[in-house]
């Protein structure tokens, strides 16, 4: 694609980008994603066993809970072999299988949250950045255009915003792609959450 | 809010090439193993067919081995996934077109019908083949729809331009549409065939169409985003779901008028958070099934006291549902979490989940 054309599309899709974000929710003017922003899960979207309030003050006390909640919630895991971990430990507590399975979940609940938040702070971010590339874009652009169309043009200034508008151009629409990526992130951490709170409810049962 | 709007002024209905099969519905009738009613009895057509034919009572007598096959619309990977309700398991990937939503088989149990709103068409899949080999001319972005108690009528909820079409399936030809509200969605058809309903999303209207005469009688307000609609099988009540609103209205068909509402709390969920899209109702009108949406929950409600007796977490993002012929088992769409959740209708208990394609949106269960 020509820069011209690269940069007509990036600008409209910004654009619209941050149109979308004003519709959607004002209180989160940076949220990039078409989802509507949740800022912190509920436990009860997930979980429909005994309260674990008490759960929530002592897990990180129980170090091979510790250890199993920092494995369940690192994504590179499979969820079915994370599902299979957990079947094997609350197995294994015996008597203690519904205390055990009560401070899992609540470990998880507080490490995938946080995780989340912190992927949904990284895209709001991303999208201030974006916003500042483009509005610096449009100035290259204004200036280009500003520039004395005379026969003796100053080459050297034109090749040189050029050739910015280009890269800049280029930056922004890989950064585009990734915030795209990126929005998946939070909803597949609260996919991951869900299931591994489904799988420790069977356990518990 | 209970108000009632009556029906004022008469909605135009386009006209209609006159089908040579509109009169004499009888001698059209497919087979067909879903039951129809007279005189506020129920029927099963099969019975009567297979004591004719003599073939089927194998069939009809199969205890709990009972296979039958759920189809899934994918909304995101465009693809119709196959369960065999026995086994629990995916056992088939149908690739359909883009966006395939409402989903339903034909009495006669030879198609399934989607609904690919982006391709602004309902495609019919062979259930021989589990091919698609034809295409219903809706309007522009179908969404749900359903068909009258000969299975030869299709009515189609066109989310895009305010109407819904009447479509002729065996000839596969449009026979007109009627004009209701603004991105009408939800469909139900009452048990005699007499009376469609038809609820629009911006509208808040449950909007009553007499289907002989094809013109709206009766508009009923509901709370905010109604989303399906769902008749009892002896047509005493009408329930129609608003997800905004958060509540189910309990509506008289005949006094078109809201007589009770459901309303649903989840202790720690935000109410917002409780979305009320699907239904369904068992055959003895006893128990109702509402799916919450992002509540990830289905209530259960009491058929005769609408009080919700128990709320069951499923998968994330429920919406709609389908019952196993013999009504041994529930079927849930959870389109975040990709996958169905298998209610125990008898015991009130998930008992299996089942991973799906992307975005599970509507399902449906074939007789055999």
């Amino acid at each position: 694609m020509k820069p011209a054309a690269l940069l007509l599309f990036a600008i409209t899709t910004l654009g619209a980008g941050l149109q979308r974000a004003e519709a959607a929710d004002p209180r989160y003017p940076d949220w990039p994603c078409a989802q509507a922003k949740v800022p912190e899960l509920s436990v009860a979207a997930v979980w429909d066993g005994p309260s674990i309030e008490q759960a929530q003050k002592t897990w990180q006390d129980d170090p091979a809970i510790k250890n199993l909640v920092e494995r369940l919630a690192a994504r590179r895991i499979p969820i079915e072999e994370a599902q299979k971990n957990i079947e094997d430990f609350l197995a294994a507590a015996g008597a203690a299988k519904a205390d055990k399975g009560l401070l899992l979940f609540a470990g998880l609940f507080e490490t995938l949250n946080r995780q989340r938040t912190e992927v949904m702070n990284g895209l709001e971010r991303l999208q201030r950045r974006q916003r500042e590339l483009a509005d610096r874009i449009k100035a290259d652009v204004s200036a280009q255009h500003e520039l004395p169309d005379n026969a003796h043009p100053d080459q050297a200034k034109l090749d040189e915003l050029g050739t910015r508008i280009e890269w800049s151009t280029r930056i922004f629409d890989e950064r585009r792609r990734s915030v795209r990526y990126a929005c998946e992130v939070p909803v597949a951490i609260e996919r991951r959450l869900f299931a591994l709170a489904r799988a420790i409810r069977r356990q518990m049962e | 809010m209970e108000s009632r709007v009556r029906r004022a002024k008469a909605r135009s209905v386009a006209p209609t090439k006159a089908s040579p099969f509109e009169a004499g519905r009888a001698h059209f009738a497919l087979p067909t193993l879903r039951p129809f009613y007279m005189n506020g009895i129920r029927y099963c057509e099969a019975i009567w067919r297979c004591t004719v034919v003599g073939i089927c009572v194998p069939f009809l007598l199969a205890g709990d081995a009972q296979a039958y096959k759920a189809y899934v619309s994918n909304e995101k990977s465009n693809t119709i996934s196959i369960i065999d309700t026995a086994e629990r398991k995916v056992v088939g990937t149908i690739k359909v077109g883009q966006r395939p939503r409402g989903i339903a088989i034909t009495r006669d149990q030879k198609y399934v019908l989607v609904a690919v709103g982006d391709d602004d068409t309902i495609q019919m899949i062979d259930t021989a083949t589990n091919k698609v080999v034809d295409t219903l001319p809706s309007g522009p972005d179908p969404e749900l729809f359903t068909d009258d108690p000969s299975g030869r009528l299709l009515y189609v909820a066109n989310e895009n331009d305010n109407t819904v079409t009447i479509i002729d399936i065996e000839r596969r030809t449009r026979l007109g549409d009627v004009e209701v509200g603004v991105e009408p969605e939800g469909m139900g058809l009452s048990p005699d065939g007499k009376i469609l309903v038809n609820t629009s999303e911006t509208t808040n209207m449950a909007h009553f169409i007499d289907t002989a005469t094809r013109k709206i009688v009766a508009n009923v307000l509901v709370d905010s985003r109604p989303r399906f609609a769902q008749f009892k099988d002896d047509g005493s009540e009408l329930w129609v779901s608003s997800e905004i609103g958060g509540t189910v209205s309990i509506i008289d068909p005949v006094k078109h008028a809201v007589k009770g509402k459901i309303n649903f709390a989840i202790p720690g969920m935000r109410q917002e958070a409780i979305q009320p899209v699907g239904i369904a109702i068992t055959h003895d009108g006893k128990t109702g099934f509402v799916a919450l949406g992002p509540a990830n929950r289905i209530a259960v409600i009491d058929g005769a006291t609408h009080q919700v007796q128990k709320y069951l977490l499923v998968g994330q993002r429920v919406w709609h549902m389908a019952f196993t012929p013999d009504e041994k088992y529930l079927l849930t769409t959870n389109g975040v979490s990709n996958d169905v959740s298998v209610i125990d209708v008898a015991a009130l208990k998930v008992i299996d989940t089942i991973q799906v394609g992307e975005l599970p949106w509507g399902v449906a269960i074939s007789q055999h």
